[in-house]
């Protein structure tokens, strides 16, 4: 990884800002609150995986039940990423939202768990040794 | 582990990866996400105002991708090393006989819920002449139940990988 400073503090906050303001404009223009959902899955995401490489230690051939856990925090990250498209396409489907509320709030989604998954990635170097 | 191969192709040495192990167990938690959304979609579907028709999505099109989805848990939560003792000293007390019980019961109530997909396809929207905006959701609920069943294929490739990616780095 790079040597993260401020500068990608700076910019990792102004995309999280774009982030929401994508999510809540889709919200707030049509008066229709459902998208705001969008944003708990994507917060919400990469809890399992941390929560479960917790748990295991992956480089642990002798215990073949830890990377059992460790799998299943990435199948329910996969299931809550793909929850944060998915949702916004079922609520336009059915018109209980505009089709460009759905396009803002998936790209806005979209935007805010980039900035959580790379500024993990960025300040990740402080554990390892 | 040679000489007791079975099939004439090798597979590609890519396969053995962790990051492709990985990108499977990710991708099936995806499959699973949208097989969920789908069948979602279409009960949402049919209680808004989109829905011209008479016919709507009841507990009857949940019961095949609940059959599914415990099928897939059953079939992954299986010790697949338990699967392949074929020596007594290994298998100890017919623990590989069970664990085929075990996993045929979990096959059984995926296929199961693959034909009450079509089932219920056929019964409410084919036979009941049901036009094409609401014969989507019967479309959805084969659609939903085909991607849980590739979705536990996927998580149970690449949880097979796992086994060959450990004995690779051991030896």
């Amino acid at each position: 990884m790079p040597n993260a400073g401020l500068k990608t503090i700076i910019a990792l906050s102004f995309v999280l800002a774009i982030g929401f303001l994508l999510v809540i404009l889709s919200c707030a223009l049509w008066k229709v609150y459902y998208p705001l959902i969008v944003v708990a899955t994507y917060v919400i995401a990469p809890l399992p995986n941390w929560i479960c490489s917790r748990c295991a230690n992956p480089d642990d051939f002798v215990e073949s039940s830890g990377g059992a856990i460790i799998d299943l925090g990435r199948f329910c990250t996969g299931f809550l990423v793909v929850m944060g498209i998915a949702l916004p396409v079922v609520l336009a489907h059915s018109d209980l939202i505009r089709v460009e509320a759905m396009i803002m709030s998936i790209a806005g989604g979209l935007l805010i768990y980039g900035t959580i998954i790379s500024f993990g990635m960025f300040f990740q170097e402080d554990q390892e040794f | 582990m040679e000489e007791d191969r079975l099939w004439k192709f090798r597979r590609p040495e890519w396969l053995n990866s962790a990051w492709t192990r990985n990108a499977g167990v990710y991708a099936s938690g995806a499959l699973f996400s949208i097989a969920f959304y789908v069948m979602l979609d279409s009960a949402v579907w049919s209680k808004s105002s989109r829905n011209g028709s008479d016919t709507h999505v009841t507990f009857v099109d949940w019961l095949p991708l609940i059959f599914s989805s415990l099928g897939m848990l059953i079939i992954n939560s299986v010790e697949k090393t338990r699967l392949s003792g074929d020596s007594f000293s290994y298998s100890g007390n017919g623990v590989a006989w069970k664990a085929r019980v075990v996993l045929f019961l979990g096959f059984a109530a995926l296929a199961g819920g693959m034909a009450g997909g079509v089932t219920v396809f056929v019964l409410k929207f084919v036979v009941r002449d049901v036009a094409m905006p609401a014969l989507g959701m019967g479309i959805e609920n084969i659609i939903a139940n085909a991607l849980v069943g590739l979705s536990s294929v996927v998580l149970w490739v690449s949880q097979n990988m796992e086994d060959e990616y450990s004995y690779n780095l051991s030896l």
